[in-house]
């Protein structure tokens, strides 16, 4: 994307030029900004300390895995590829590791085949919901989270199908 | 869920393993952070300009009818809300996040609960709507994909799918889960 890598540049110098006319004290005002930044920052690393640390156990023990080899017969009775369990399994968890499965998912099936658009539709529609939950509910001290966990999920869930499903019709 | 982790690994009889994976996670955290504290820093001295211009005021204006659909009770952060959206659809990752923490600070009415609107601001946020999944792109090509691009209209449906439902759930889920 060239066009947003020179646009969000533009725009902070068009913030700034603004800010000047209204006769805004940049400089304090962006270090009153940037200081209460830092407490939030702070407050957040303990509740993304416990997260990782539970997706982690998750991941190394082989529980994710072993949760993959379950779905698989529910998935292919659905007539889902089970090339793709672990990714959609994996996808809430981790971005930087669905990335690299990704990847891998590619490599072996080709990045033009069914599999390999089908995984790609899945990484690039669906997001991180443990991590966003962790660190936006972490930052303001939510441990109530209700339905925001289900609802992502059940999102996430809808548009894998419905991104698999588009694949198939290509 | 560290503890589903801890039984595996015991049943692998790993427990230098599972201290080791424990670890890592704890680091992870430190990582992020410090990865995240840049950006935050950046785009929350920004912000404040922007506010002290009356920038983020007029924003908030022309967005409180339209998100009020989706967050009721939330008025004061709208400008937050929306630059966070706004930052995801061009795939700003770095920017999101900073807006995404001022949101949530701003809906926090400091229960240790989530709001309707804090879960809604969560399931929109979990649904990708992009306008360019620039990371897969940039994979696809690596791995000699013929054509790139050609998964950008299917995952854009794919997400827009993806945030239907999620609205749509978390309005339902919403009245059963107080």
């Amino acid at each position: 994307m060239r066009a947003a890598e020179i646009a969000i540049p533009l725009l902070i110098v068009a913030l700034l030029a603004y800010a000047l006319i209204k006769k805004v004290n940049i400089y304090k005002a962006f270090a009153a900004g940037a200081a209460e930044a830092l407490p939030q920052l702070v407050s957040v690393l303990p509740y993304l300390a416990a997260m990782l640390t539970a997706l982690e156990a998750l991941k190394s023990s082989g529980a994710l895995t072993a949760l993959v080899g379950a779905l698989r017969p529910a998935a292919q009775r659905i007539g889902l590829a089970p090339e793709l369990i672990p990714l959609i399994v994996l996808r809430p968890f981790s971005g930087s590791a669905s990335l690299a499965l990704l990847k891998e998912t590619l490599a072996q099936y080709g990045a033009d085949s069914y599999i390999g658009r089908a995984a790609a539709v899945l990484v690039g529609s669906t997001e991180t919901v443990f991590y966003t939950v962790a660190l936006y509910f972490g930052s303001v001290g939510v441990t109530k989270t209700r339905q925001a966990i289900p609802a992502s999920l059940i999102g996430g869930a809808v548009g894998a199908a419905i991104g698999i499903l588009l694949v198939r019709l290509m | 869920m560290t503890a589903v982790g801890i039984v595996f690994f015991s049943v692998q009889g790993n427990g230098a393993g599972a201290l080791e994976a424990l670890t890592r996670g704890c680091d992870g955290a430190i990582s992020l952070t410090v990865a995240l504290a840049g950006p935050y820093l950046l785009w929350s001295g920004l912000m404040r300009i922007a506010d002290e211009a009356g920038l983020v005021k007029k924003l908030a204006r022309i967005m409180k009818k339209p998100l009020s659909l989706l967050m009721p009770d939330a008025p004061e952060a709208a400008a937050p809300v929306t630059l966070n959206l706004a930052a995801n659809f061009f795939g700003l990752g770095n920017a999101a996040t900073p807006f995404g923490l001022e949101a949530m600070r701003r809906l926090d009415r400091g229960d240790g609960r989530a709001s309707d609107s804090m879960a809604m601001f969560i399931a929109l946020n979990s649904s990708a709507i992009e306008l360019l999944p620039t990371a897969v792109i940039a994979i696809r090509t690596a791995c000699g994909s013929a054509a790139p691009y050609d998964i950008a209209i299917p995952t854009f449906v794919a997400s827009l799918a993806a945030a239907g439902a999620s609205i749509v759930s978390c309005r339902l889920l919403g009245r059963l889960i107080k």
